[in-house]
C-alpha cells in the first residue's frame, strides 16, 4: 500500500513523504512520536492514523452468524477435509480442519503417514463429497516416499470412486512428493517450491512427513532457544501458506517418552516431540497409538480374515473437538475407524 | 485556573514555548485568543487553536476512593459459567478492566474466549451484561461450530430457570443461537500490522456499537513471538496496544480479555532448571489488571488467579464439557437437567452473580 493512494489532505501527505513514512511505519510509531516527526498537530495525527489503519488490507469484520452460513470472506469459512472414513469423520467433526496446522504425532509404525496419504487422496474429491478438489504436496523428510503402499491405496480408491470419477480425477497424477533431507532445502521448499504449487492451484494441501525429523538432530541441548527461534519460522511460514491459500496444513511429528511425569501429559507414556514452542504454532493435535488390542478383519483381496492391531488416535487438543479418543486399525484398502 | 501548563499532556517542544514566552498556569492563557496565542509563541494557528483547545476542555473532574468504589460496584461482572472461577475474579470477568488468560495449547483459552462472548449477551433480567462482543482472532482458532453448542447450552440453561415466568418467557423469545451468534463481530488478524490496524480502528466501531460490552482478543502472543526480532520494538508496539485497549476499556466501560501462550524459561544460574513462564516477557506483565494463568495437574484443569488488584492469589479447577467453561460439579449438575430433575437452587443464574457482597 502506498501513502499516495491515501485519502488525507495533501498537507498531511506532504508532511508524511517528507518524514518518509510508510504505512507499516506509520502504524508502528506512537502519536506523539507521529506528531515529532512530521510536525503535525495531535489532531492532524489521530486523522491521519484512522486513515493508514484503514487502508491496511484485511480480512472485513465478520458477524459470527454469517460465518456459520457461510456468507463472509472466504478464508473465514471453515472447511473440513474427509479422511475418507466416516467414524473417524464423526470422531474429527467434520474431517481435518482447513485453518491452521494440524499435527499427526504418534509412535513409529503406529499408522501416521497412512492416515497422511489417505488424505492426500481425499482431498481429490469434489467439495461435494467432501474433499477440496485439488491436488496434494507431499514433503518426505525421513524416508523415501511408499509409493508403492500408496498404489496399493489408490486402487482401493478408485474401487470405491468408480469408472467414471477414477478417469475424472486420476488421483495418482495430482499427488506431488517433495524430498528434504535437512532444514535448509525445506526451508526452500516452502518458501519457493510449494508456494508456486500453490498459486497455480495445482495442489490444496500440504503434507510434511516429518517436521520433527530435521529438528530434534540438529541441535545440541544448550542450543534450545535457536531451535525454538528456527521452529517459529517455519511454523509461521507454513500459517502464511494456510492463511493466504486456505490450504490445510498437516505436520507428522514424532514422540518422545514422557519425562515430566504429573503434569499436563501426567498419563500419557508418550509425547509430542518438539515441545512447547512448536506446540504453541500448532492448532490441532491428534495423537495416534498403538495398542495390544487385535481384530480381525477381511482382506479385501484374498477374502481371508487376517488379524489387524487396534490403534487409537486421540484429539489432544483442537479448538472444535473435545478431549476424547477414537480406536482405528490399518488395513490394505488404508484407514478405518471402529466404533 | 492554578494548575500547571507544565502538568498539560502538550509536546514537548509547545510546553517549552509556552514556558519561554512567560505562560505558566492556566490562568495565563484562559484569555488569549487563538491568533494571539500563535503570534506569541511563533507556532501555527492549528497548533495554537489546539493548545487553547485541550487547556480549556480539560477540567480536571476529581472523585473520592469511595465514589469510585460505588461506580465499581454497580458495574457486572461477566460470568463464566464456572462458579469457582467466578468466585475467585469476584463475580467474573470485570468490565472497563483487562484480563488476561495464560496457558499452555489445548487448555481451554480459546474455549473461554468463545464463553465470554456468549455469556456478556445473557439478559439483564438473569443478571447478564446484556452486551454485544467482538473477537479479535489471530490464531485461526474461532470456531463458530463451538460458538453455536455454548450457545446452544446458555439458552437452554436460561429456559430451564425461568420456570413459567411469563415475563422471562418473552425475554429468551429474542434470545436465541442466532440472536446470539449476530452479536458476535469477529476481526480477523494475519499479522501485526494488521492487528494494530484494526485496534486503531476500533474506536470508531464502538461509537457505532455502543452495545458492545467484551473485547475478546485470542492471542495477543502470537504475531509478535513468530519472526519478530526486533526486541524494542516489540515492547513498543505491545504497550501501545494495551494503552489503546486499556483506553477503550474505562471509556466505554467494557471488558476487554487477552489470551497469550506460556513460553519456557530456563534459569540462567543453575544448569538445566526449566519453568513455564507466560510468554512476552516481564513489561508486557504489567499490561492486565488481572491475570489468570490456565495449566494441567492430576489430568484436571486448574486455574490460577496469578495477578489481582482486589483478590488474593487462588487456584480453582474447572472443566470444558461441549457446553463450555463448567466447574467441576455443576457438570453433574448438566446432567440432571438432561434428566428433567430441576435443582431449583442451582438454576437460578441471580444467585451466582455477586458472591462476595
Amino acid at each position: 500500500m502506498d501513502v499516495n493512494e491515501l485519502e488525507l489532505h495533501p498537507r498531511i501527505l506532504d508532511a508524511i513523504k517528507r518524514a518518509k513514512l510508510t504505512v507499516e511505519k506509520t502504524l508502528c510509531l506512537s502519536a506523539a512520536d507521529l506528531s515529532r516527526l512530521t510536525k503535525l498537530s495531535t489532531s492532524d495525527v489521530g486523522h491521519l492514523l484512522y486513515e493508514v489503519s484503514k487502508s491496511v488490507p484485511r480480512i472485513p469484520m465478520a458477524i459470527a452468524l454469517d460465518i456459520k452460513e457461510e456468507r463472509c470472506h472466504a478464508s473465514l469459512k471453515v472447511r473440513y477435509v474427509k479422511t475418507g472414513c466416516e467414524v473417524l469423520d464423526d470422531f474429527l467433526r467434520g474431517g481435518i480442519l482447513s485453518q491452521g496446522i494440524t499435527e499427526i504425532a504418534g509412535e513409529s509404525a503406529a499408522g501416521k503417514t497412512q492416515l497422511c496419504m489417505q488424505l492426500c487422496l481425499t482431498v481429490q474429491l469434489p467439495c461435494h463429497m467432501g474433499g477440496l478438489a485439488g491436488g496434494a504436496v507431499y514433503i518426505c523428510t525421513e524416508d523415501v516416499f511408499p509409493s508403492k503402499r500408496l498404489h496399493q491405496m489408490i486402487k482401493y480408491f478408485n474401487r470405491k470412486l468408480g469408472p467414471e470419477l477414477e478417469m475424472q480425477l486420476a488421483v495418482g497424477d495430482h499427488i506431488f512428493v517433495e524430498h528434504a533431507s535437512d532444514q535448509e532445502s525445506l526451508w526452500k521448499c516452502i518458501n519457493q517450491r510449494v508456494p508456486v504449487l500453490l498459486a497455480r492451484g495445482m495442489v490444496k494441501f500440504i503434507v510434511i512427513d516429518s517436521i520433527a525429523a530435521l529438528f530434534r538432530g540438529e541441535y545440541d541441548f544448550s542450543e534450545a532457544a535457536k531451535r525454538a527461534h528456527h521452529l517459529r519460522s517455519f511454523g509461521d511460514q507454513l500459517r502464511k501458506l494456510n492463511q493466504q491459500y486456505n490450504a490445510p496444513v498437516v505436520c507428522v511429528n514424532q514422540v518422545s517418552a514422557n519425562m515430566k511425569g504429573d503434569s499436563e501429559y501426567g498419563r500419557y507414556e508418550f509425547i509430542p516431540a518438539l515441545g512447547l514452542s512448536w506446540s504453541n504454532l500448532v492448532t490441532c493435535r491428534l495423537l495416534l497409538s498403538r495398542t495390544s488390542m487385535t481384530i480381525d478383519i477381511n482382506d479385501p483381496d484374498t477374502g481371508n480374515n487376517a488379524v489387524a492391531k487396534v490403534r487409537t488416535m486421540e484429539a489432544m487438543f483442537a479448538p472444535h473437538l473435545p478431549r476424547d479418543l477414537c480406536y482405528y486399525v490399518v488395513d490394505a484398502k488404508g484407514v478405518h475407524g471402529l466404533r | 485556573m492554578q494548575r500547571n501548563l507544565a502538568t498539560f499532556h502538550l509536546p514537548p517542544e509547545h510546553r517549552r514555548k509556552l514556558q519561554e514566552a512567560g505562560f505558566q498556569t492556566v490562568s495565563d492563557i484562559i484569555e488569549v485568543s487563538p491568533i494571539e496565542l500563535s503570534k506569541e509563541l511563533e507556532i501555527s494557528k492549528e497548533d495554537a487553536l489546539e493548545i487553547l483547545q485541550l487547556v480549556k476542555g480539560t477540567n480536571i473532574t476529581s472523585s473520592t476512593a469511595l465514589e469510585k468504589l460505588k461506580e465499581e460496584k454497580e458495574l457486572p461482572f461477566i460470568i463464566t459459567f464456572c462458579e469457582e472461577l467466578d468466585t475467585i475474579l469476584g463475580g467474573g470477568v470485570p468490565l472497563a478492566k483487562i484480563t488476561e488468560f495464560c496457558g499452555a495449547p489445548g487448555i481451554g483459552k480459546t474455549q473461554i474466549g468463545i464463553q465470554l462472548a456468549v455469556d456478556v449477551q445473557i439478559p439483564s433480567v438473569f443478571g447478564g451484561v446484556e452486551g454485544e462482543a467482538i473477537y479479535i482472532d489471530t490464531e485461526g482458532s474461532f470456531m463458530v461450530h463451538r460458538a453455536v453448542d455454548i450457545a446452544q447450552a446458555t439458552v437452554s440453561h436460561c429456559i430451564s430457570s425461568i420456570e413459567n415466568n411469563p415475563k422471562l418467557k418473552e425475554v429468551l423469545n429474542d434470545f436465541t443461537v442466532n440472536s446470539i451468534l449476530s452479536k458476535i463481530y469477529v476481526y480477523r488478524c494475519n499479522d501485526y500490522i494488521e492487528l494494530i490496524a484494526t485496534v486503531n480502528l476500533l474506536p470508531q466501531f464502538l461509537t457505532e456499537h455502543p452495545r458492545v460490552k467484551l473485547i475478546v482478543l485470542d492471542s495477543i502472543a502470537f504475531h509478535f513471538r513468530n519472526n519478530f526480532d526486533d526486541m524494542a520494538l516489540r515492547t513498543r508496539l505491545l504497550n501501545g496496544l494495551a494503552q489503546n485497549l486499556i483506553r477503550m476499556a474505562s471509556q466505554h466501560k467494557l471488558a476487554v480479555v487477552l489470551t497469550n501462550q506460556m513460553t519456557t524459561k530456563i534459569k540462567s544460574d543453575d544448569r538445566g532448571q526449566s519453568h513455564v513462564v507466560p510468554a512476552l516477557g516481564e513489561s508486557w506483565g504489567h499490561a492486565s489488571t488481572l491475570r489468570i494463568v490456565l495449566f494441567w495437574q492430576h489430568n484436571q484443569r486448574y486455574a490460577r488467579l496469578y495477578k489481582s488488584p482486589s483478590r488474593k492469589e487462588a487456584t480453582v479447577p474447572y472443566t470444558i464439557t461441549m457446553g463450555g467453561i463448567r466447574s467441576i460439579g455443576q457438570q453433574n449438575i448438566d446432567k440432571e437437567h438432561k434428566d428433567g430433575d430441576h435443582g431449583d437452587d442451582e438454576c437460578n443464574p441471580r444467585k451466582r452473580m455477586r458472591l462476595d457482597e
